[in-house]
């Protein structure tokens, strides 16, 4: 069977320096990321977290890339299960008056549980970082219903 | 059989009504469809046709279900590239969920056979598409990029 991998791709009107912030600076990530904070140095081999609103560490990982407002790459895993480790990618070209974001989650391990969360969660927090980067509010992305 | 699949999924600021008014009205349709506009009567097995701004027809099939402001299932054939419109009949459906003060709209692109050009193509075109209508409906302006048929295509 194929390994899965989930890419996802937005246009948003903005800048590359924006969209960078909105990914890496919890102020910013806060507001539309179910209130979830992006936190590390974002230097390369540096350790990032995934927080709660309660600051509890929901998702950890090391900086694989970074080039501010260009790449990102990172390795992503639930701390309590850290064996299932998987990688992230952000990409972020200018195009005109926008930017075209891509996000692609791969290298999962055999019988990741961690497919399926994030390929519920991606397009629910890129289409929120895309009304927040327009409209200055994120959406209410993880209500029910 | 083996499919070839494109599927996507966004969450826009909306209420069902307003997005399905966008998607099949002409005058929207052409802020953010790359200039082209739809045509059809919008009732199940009615034809319906993407017309590019020149008056070529990009994209042509029949409405197989349609449940305004839910659902709709297009039977959809590319009809401008030689190459494309020789692989057939492709499915196209769209959903439309109301989700808190949001909208889910997810479209699943279908061919039944492997390594399908035509859903290779949709892919490229469905994210500018619907990041445009997402802007368009939370801001009242579509993506720059997307009013206009790119030039020698």
């Amino acid at each position: 069977m194929k390994k899965p991998k989930l890419v996802y791709t937005t246009f948003i009107r903005s800048t590359p320096k924006k969209t960078w912030d909105a990914i890496s600076k919890p102020e910013f990530t806060r507001r539309y990321w179910g209130g979830m904070a992006n936190v590390s140095d974002w230097k390369k081999g540096s350790k990032w977290e995934h927080h709660n609103p309660e600051n509890e560490v929901w998702i950890t990982g090391k900086v694989v890339e970074s080039i501010p407002a260009k790449r990102l790459v990172l390795t992503w895993a639930d701390p309590d299960d850290l064996k299932d480790k998987s990688r992230v990618t952000f990409e972020i070209e200018p195009m005109q008056d926008m930017v075209c974001l891509t996000v692609t989650h791969d290298r999962f391990q055999a019988g990741s549980k961690m497919v399926g969360k994030v390929s519920w969660g991606w397009p629910r927090v890129l289409s929120s970082l895309k009304t927040f980067l327009e409209t200055g509010k994120g959406l209410n992305i993880f209500c029910r219903g | 059989m083996q499919k070839t699949t494109f599927s996507y999924v966004t969450y826009i600021r909306s209420t069902p009504e307003k997005l399905w008014q966008a998607l099949t009205t002409p005058g929207f349709n052409r802020q953010f469809f790359f200039g082209a506009t739809q045509e059809s009567a919008w009732k199940q097995g009615a034809a319906w046709r993407l017309m590019i701004p020149d008056g070529r027809v990009a994209d042509s099939g029949e409405i197989l279900e349609i449940d305004p402001p839910r659902r709709l299932v297009l039977k959809w054939r590319n009809e401008f590239m030689p190459e494309l419109r020789a692989e057939g009949y492709s499915r196209m459906t769209l959903k439309i969920e109301k989700h808190g003060a949001s909208v889910k709209l997810a479209i699943l692109h279908e061919m039944d056979k492997p390594g399908s050009k035509l859903i290779e193509a949709v892919s490229e075109g469905w994210p500018p598409i619907l990041s445009s209508l997402k802007s368009l409906l939370e801001t009242g302006e579509s993506l720059e990029e997307t009013r206009r048929w790119p030039e020698g295509t």
